[in-house]
């Protein structure tokens, strides 16, 4: 059941074809974009702090397109408004969960930009710049767990600002603070290395760390096995500690629904 | 099968003021006023019973409705659906009932409307056979067979509802609601809708609970009246029941080859005479047609008879201007 709303989902959004191209080119030129500023930055130098431009390249396609790969404003929008509008009393009349609901149509989405606009992305850049193999086949396979584990706490962060929107009230408030607090903690701007040491440190414990710079930064293999597993398994903990507090966040506001009538 | 029992639901809404200083006010500002939605309302709706929930706009039509359906909870009295609480049981309560709101979609809009359905068969886990039987025989009689590849965002209200109203019906619930189902809809259209309505419910033994400010609706689908207004219950019965207690009374016109004369019949008042025109007031609600031509006797050279019935849209206004008189 939760498999065809995410087949639905994906399916909803090939009736819009243009978007697919708008998507491709923006994409496209965020991440020349993203490219030119490090290679500017690098101006020359082989490596900074032991991270080559190369590398930066890699970093740059990987955080910026692959670990973007879901737009997860649109979920807190799509919350925020059928809160607003009440369309969410829908949701209460089916024999469904609503966040599994939303997890499912979101992992449609998911998988319809990886297949429509991520891989294309990837495949002209890598053309123009070159993408590095993953550093070992055990970092490559770990990178799918995590970009999987990186979609699931960004899709659980941008879940749990939608459902404040019962309290608040707004979803465009929020959405704004989500995308700050991403672009600064995750490490999909600028990788989490080149921060000072104690910002570094507070950021790497934060669930953010997981939707980019983790991911990259396992791919580039600059954590050991060990240390592989042992954050992949820190993530976990974050995403099974998120999903608990949506549990208890949609009991609480649906509760608030059929209590107040929203 | 539905038992409402001194159902109230109050609302509580923050008190806001009107122009640029009262928002500032209403920003700071932590007041609350109390809004009365429903107020202790009972009764009761057997299984096959079609039943038109009626008022005017706020008359809490809609919170009962949501109340019923388990997305509110009453703040007093209790509500059992089907022997469940509905709001407790929400799941196993929607499996057994099927929503259809008015004014608000639940098909997917850029999809088509066989995808919707598609994707309602998961969710509600119908068999195979019973959901094919049951999509040839709802499009068969909603006329839908030529939309259903199109997306939804193409099809008009029309046909959108008529969408809406299948979707709500596949996973055969035991009752439906509806929550205006009629409205922007154009003539022909809401003769459909309600054609199909009073059809299911006849054919297939689905309760069918409907709001609406449109009473051609209820005069057409549904036996049974519930009146509200301002959250309280007006009246409870058939529709004949409201007319006779209000005096609305059926009109008799009799049409003579030539003029008898002056005419008068036991249970009927003439109230004009045009000649070979006779215009009567039936007075006993109970007598048949039969039964009046029966007193007119023979011997009259009758050509035509027509009976009258008296205007619903005429009844409920007449009762809402006599209320207080007729007020419980």
């Amino acid at each position: 059941m939760y498999l065809s709303i995410a087949a639905r989902a994906f399916q909803s959004r090939l009736a819009y074809r243009s978007q697919v191209w708008a998507s491709f080119f923006g994409q496209t030129i965020q991440i020349l974009a993203r490219i030119a500023i490090w290679t500017a930055a690098y101006a020359g130098t082989a490596s900074v702090e032991g991270v080559s431009l190369d590398d930066m390249v890699t970093y740059s396609i990987l955080a910026g397109t692959v670990l973007a790969a879901w737009y997860y404003e649109a979920l807190i929008q799509d919350i925020g408004t059928s809160v607003k509008t009440g369309d969410v009393a829908v949701f209460l009349l089916k024999p469904i969960r609503y966040p599994l609901y939303l997890f499912s149509s979101a992992f449609g989405e998911f998988a319809f930009r990886i297949t429509a606009v991520v891989l294309p992305v990837v495949i002209v850049i890598s053309f123009i710049y070159g993408l590095q193999p993953p550093a070992s086949l055990f970092h490559g396979l770990m990178f799918a767990s995590f970009w999987l584990l990186s979609f699931i706490i960004l899709f659980e962060l941008a879940a749990t600002c939608g459902l404040l929107s019962f309290w608040l009230l707004t979803s465009f408030s929020l959405t704004y603070f989500l995308q700050g607090v991403i672009a600064l903690f995750s490490g999909s701007l600028v990788p989490l290395w080149f921060f000072p040491p104690a910002f570094e440190a507070v950021a790497r414990l934060l669930p953010f760390a997981w939707i980019a710079y983790y991911p990259v930064a396992v791919y580039l293999g600059q954590l050991g096995v060990e240390e592989t597993l042992l954050f992949f398994a820190f993530g976990l903990g974050w995403a099974g500690l998120l999903a608990l507090g949506i549990a208890m966040l949609w009991a609480r506001a649906s509760m608030r629904l059929i209590v107040q009538g929203g | 099968m539905i038992a409402v029992n001194g159902a109230s639901k109050m609302f509580r809404q923050p008190r806001r003021y009107s122009g640029l200083g009262g928002s500032i006010k209403g920003f700071f500002s932590r007041e609350y006023t109390q809004v009365r939605a429903v107020e202790d309302i009972s009764f009761a709706i057997d299984s096959g019973e079609a039943v038109g929930y009626l008022g005017p706009n706020g008359a809490g039509k809609s919170t009962m409705i949501k109340m019923m359906t388990g997305i509110l909870v009453p703040t007093a009295g209790s509500i059992r659906v089907l022997g469940r609480v509905p709001h407790e049981e929400r799941m196993a309560n929607a499996r057994e009932i099927g929503v259809v709101f008015g004014q608000r979609s639940q098909l997917w809009w850029d999809l088509p409307v066989r995808d919707s359905f598609e994707l309602n068969r998961r969710i509600y886990n119908i068999a195979d056979a019973r959901y094919r039987e049951n999509l040839g025989h709802l499009a068969e009689m909603l006329e839908m067979t030529g939309y259903l590849e199109r997306p939804v965002r193409q099809l008009s209200l029309g046909q959108r509802m008529r969408a809406e109203i299948a979707m709500a019906l596949l996973h055969d619930p035991k009752i439906l609601f509806l929550d205006e189902p009629t409205i922007g809809l154009d003539v022909v259209a809401k003769d459909a809708v309600r054609r199909f309505l009073s059809q299911i419910n006849r054919e297939r033994g689905v309760s069918i609970i409907l709001t609406t400010h449109d009473l051609q609706d209820i005069e057409q689908i549904c036996p049974r009246l519930i009146m509200v207004d301002d959250g309280k219950l007006l009246f409870d019965g058939e529709l004949g029941r409201l007319r006779a207690a209000l005096g609305a009374r059926r009109r008799l016109t009799l049409e003579f080859a030539s003029d008898p004369g002056p005419v008068t019949l036991a249970s009927a008042r003439l109230i004009s005479d045009e000649g070979v025109f006779k215009h009567f007031l039936i007075e006993d609600e109970t007598i048949s047609l039969v039964g009046i031509l029966g007193q007119l006797g023979g011997g009259h050279d009758l050509k035509d008879v027509a009976i009258e019935e008296p205007d619903i849209e005429e009844v409920i206004r007449t009762f809402y201007q006599q209320r207080p008189a007729l007020a419980p």
